[in-house]
């Protein structure tokens, strides 16, 4: 499928929108990544999950830099959380190729919410 | 325990980061637990994703999962407003990066229910509508 010129302004703007709020708060640029191959490139959703992963790393590479050159890391947690993150990766990847799509997104949906309330308090 | 529930936290929020749905949205707030500065906290999420990252990677193209065509629209302007994005978080305080974390967290989560609801709706309709067009045959 090809792009429309309206199609690429609205993927630079809100890619543009999904980097700084990857920049800004450390993380969740990748919903505003997945939401856009669905909607504007037409990806299907487990096509939008896995191709966003290869706009999300370049992000999150930038990023991670930025907070390095400025202090932020905190080298001794990050290492164990990192850690988890590998192995919990893995068991996602293998997951996806075998879970329905909508099962998945209501089970992140309530997941977010969850979090939400969480870190009102 | 500390060092356990970092390892727990990761692995949970790596499961979701995996399947590719942004599992920094998971880890973050499951951080938040452990009384650790929400800057520190915010750039362990990055960190920590990027073997993540490569390794999902590595899995979804053997599933041949990726897709990259288009891809350059979104990843040039995403890069350089995250840049932007990390050196506004370098001089907001701790107490609204949670803030707006805490809004961002509520306000994707909501969304993302409405589109999964509309969607299961949609599905029903159109296996109803099958359903009678089945019947209207025989």
């Amino acid at each position: 499928m090809n792009l429309t010129a309206k199609s690429k302004w609205i993927l630079v703007i809100f890619s543009a929108a999904a980097g700084f709020v990857n920049g800004f708060l450390g993380g969740g640029g990748g919903v505003l990544i997945v939401a856009l191959l669905l909607a504007v490139v037409k990806l299907h959703q487990k096509y939008s999950q896995a191709t966003a992963l290869l706009v999300i790393l370049p992000l999150t590479a930038v990023s991670a830099i930025v907070y390095l050159v400025k202090g932020s890391v905190d080298w001794i947690p990050t290492l164990w959380a990192t850690l988890g993150v590998v192995v919990g990766g893995v068991a996602g990847a293998l997951l996806l190729s075998k879970l329905k799509g909508n099962v998945v997104k209501i089970i992140f949906a309530l997941v977010l919410i969850a979090g939400g309330i969480k870190m009102f308090f | 325990m500390k060092i356990f529930l970092l390892i727990l936290f990761g692995a949970l929020a790596g499961i979701v980061g995996g399947m590719g749905m942004g599992g920094g949205t998971v880890l973050v707030p499951l951080l938040s637990f452990l009384e650790i500065p929400q800057k520190t906290v915010q750039a362990i999420n990055l960190i920590s994703f990027l073997p993540m990252c490569c390794v999902a990677l590595i899995f979804h193209a053997k599933n041949k999962l990726l897709k990259p065509k288009h891809i350059w629209w979104l990843i040039v302007p995403a890069i350089a407003f995250a840049v932007v994005g990390a050196l506004v978080a370098d001089i907001a305080s701790d107490s609204v990066l949670r803030y707006c974390f805490a809004v961002f967290l509520l306000a994707v989560g909501v969304w993302q229910l409405v589109v999964a609801i509309k969607f299961i709706v949609k599905k029903r309709k159109q296996k109803q509508s099958e359903i009678t067009n089945d019947s209207s045959d025989e």
